[in-house]
């Protein structure tokens, strides 16, 4: 019997999750829920179904279900900007070093390398602290909160995204074709943009999603140790700020890092999946 | 032409350690606001103006970093300075004495558990590729590894700290004083770092066990008539662990100020609590000397790697030289 391809379970089941995840972000506002920011103070740390809130309540009287929807828009959100501008400037920087060698690779290789040397979450944290100019109010100055984590996460990820495309073109560029294409003499630019740049696309699609899972992570632990989006308004800063009562009341804390986990699965689940189809193209090319 | 290859991977582990202190060292600059009125908002005029000096505000960045480097090398890492002013402060080295251990306990017992655990799994799932317990086992241990540590750190204070009462769940006992309780207070942090660990290196050492497998050695052993759990220990656990071992090794540098809020989570106020406090409460010299070490130990690891490889397969040893 030929082995046909199925969709693989966790592939439906990823596939939905993340959709559910990106209306919740898209259309939260259409909901008929309360304000993620609305402290129902009659309803505080409610079991679950209780009526008006689906999920119950948090020790502030938050309704969950509308901060987990709210999250959403603001977690993928900072995940999605983040990765799309950490790949398009990684991948420019790799791309580039791979197809000019010589000081400039070593340069820009270099920074990777020193970059990778230092745990993503302490260099986010410093990027953090550098683009934030704390107040007495201990509110930011300048720049929103989320503004800051972007910066910080695109810069935190672009050795990480770069890296990649410098090998990844750095393959591409040894295979025949790209050496057929020089002894016809083809032009280096448009070697480079026809038959290199469309191929390292895919493997940068399929790291892009677990970039975009490691900065949920991040993002959640830059919300306990304080560094995080305001206080209820990412999937990381809900768990945070329920954390302090996690020994009287475990439950308003355990369900957002269980979406975060979710979320995270099934970004990982996707990139994975990706690389195999990708391995698969690229072993007929 | 060994010698020479080991002197240029030297030499490269030093220009990235050049280059990553020096551009903490800018990094810390760039912080916002001035450190005289944030470390020392009561000191006096003298006091700031010596501050200004301790923390190189006076010369310039290169002539400064070098001054720092120079005390760093000898193991001087700064002083955390008191709000109070005048000066006054605990030196960081202090402070590492206590925080430092702690992280180091908990990477050991981190890595020990995990490789412990991922060996045989990876070995088991790699001879058995393919099969159903090998994919039901990789895909549960794919989901698993996914789950961030500090959500499984939640999940498993609730479950085993709060529901079932079996653990601590906040605070580091030492050693010397409870080696019982010690142990007892490091399960929980542990497990919550180890399980996605276990996971990573799996999957990493089944990989390279199923292309080992097919190597012509092997089937010289097994039609030696040797039995399958001795060939797999003795024959392709050594050439199959490479992948596994450069991972092991990242991680390691990575579980040193990368465990931060897995030490925040469980009160373990260790190397990465210590960092964290540094960076809210903005301790220039500390910053800058701790970050410096993370990337000390982290480059430190990776020469590591590159040696043990050559002990651990030969072939990379005949291949290079």
């Amino acid at each position: 019997m030929a082995k046909q391809r199925r969709r693989p379970l966790g592939l439906i089941l990823s596939t939905g999750w993340l959709s559910l995840c990106l209306l919740a972000a898209v259309l939260g506002d259409l909901l008929p829920l309360p304000a993620w920011n609305n402290f129902d103070f009659d309803n505080l740390s409610a079991p679950i179904f209780t009526n008006g809130h689906w999920l119950g309540t948090d020790p502030d009287g938050a309704d969950l279900l509308s901060g987990l929807v709210h999250g959403a828009r603001v977690s993928l959100g900072i995940s999605f900007v983040s990765v799309l501008a950490g790949s398009i400037i990684g991948g420019f920087l790799g791309v580039l070093a791979a197809y000019r060698r010589g000081w400039i690779d070593a340069v820009i290789t270099m920074y990777f390398n020193v970059s990778l040397a230092i745990p993503i979450i302490v260099l986010t944290l410093v990027m953090v602290a550098i683009f934030s100019t704390p107040k007495f109010d201990g509110s930011s100055g300048g720049l929103p909160r989320e503004m800051i984590l972007v910066i910080s996460l695109t810069l935190v990820l672009v050795p990480i995204l770069g890296l990649l495309a410098r090998s990844s073109a750095l393959s591409w560029s040894g295979r025949d074709f790209v050496m057929v294409a020089e002894s016809i003499g083809m032009k280096k630019r448009a070697i480079l943009w026809i038959h290199i740049v469309p191929n390292v696309l895919p493997a940068m699609m399929s790291i892009a999603f677990l970039a975009a899972g490691i900065v949920i992570v991040v993002e959640g632990g830059l919300a306990i140790l304080g560094a995080g989006a305001a206080p209820g308004a990412s999937w990381g800063s809900m768990l945070a700020k329920n954390q302090s009562y996690f020994t009287i009341d475990a439950y308003p804390t355990l369900v957002p890092a269980a979406v975060i986990a979710l979320t995270v699965m099934a970004l990982n689940y996707f990139g994975d999946y990706f690389r195999t189809v990708i391995d698969d193209r690229e072993s007929r090319i | 032409m060994k010698l020479l290859g080991a002197v240029i991977i030297l030499v490269r582990a030093l220009v990235v350690l050049f280059l990553v202190t020096f551009m903490i060292t800018v990094l810390v600059r760039l912080l916002p606001g001035d450190p005289v009125d944030t470390l020392m908002p009561f000191a006096t005029d003298e006091g700031r103006e010596q501050l200004r000096s301790e923390l190189g505000l006076n010369i310039n960045i290169v002539q400064y970093y070098f001054r720092w480097l120079g005390d760093f090398v000898r193991g001087d890492f700064g002083q955390w300075y008191a709000s109070t002013g005048d000066g006054g402060g605990v030196p960081i080295g202090q402070m590492l004495g206590v925080a430092l251990p702690r992280s180091l306990f908990l990477m050991f017992y981190t890595m020990v558990f995990s490789l412990t655990l991922a060996l045989p799994i990876g070995i088991f799932l790699g001879y058995r590729a393919d099969t159903r317990i090998d994919r039901t086992l990789s895909n549960a241990m794919f989901a698993l590894s996914s789950i961030p540590s500090f959500a499984l750190g939640l999940s498993l204070v609730y479950i085993l700290g709060l529901r079932l009462d079996l653990l601590p769940v906040l605070g580091y006992v030492p050693f010397t004083e409870s080696p019982g309780e010690h142990f007892k207070s490091m399960v929980l942090p542990v497990l919550s770092l180890s399980v996605g660990l276990i996971a990573g290196f799996s999957r990493l050492l089944r990989v390279d066990t199923i292309a080992t497998l097919r190597e012509d050695f092997v089937t010289m052993a097994s039609s030696k008539g040797l039995s399958n759990g001795w060939i797999l220990w003795r024959h392709v656990l050594r050439p199959s662990s490479a992948t596994l071992m450069t991972s092991a090794a990242l991680q390691m540098g990575g579980l040193i100020g990368g465990a931060v809020v897995i030490e925040i989570i469980f009160a373990l106020n260790g190397f990465g609590m210590l960092l964290n406090t540094a960076i809210v409460t903005r301790q220039y010299l500390a910053i800058q000397s701790l970050v410096a070490l993370i990337a000390v130990a982290f480059i430190f690891f990776n020469l590591v790697v590159n040696v043990l490889y050559a002990v651990v397969d030969p072939r990379v040893r005949s291949a290079r030289g």
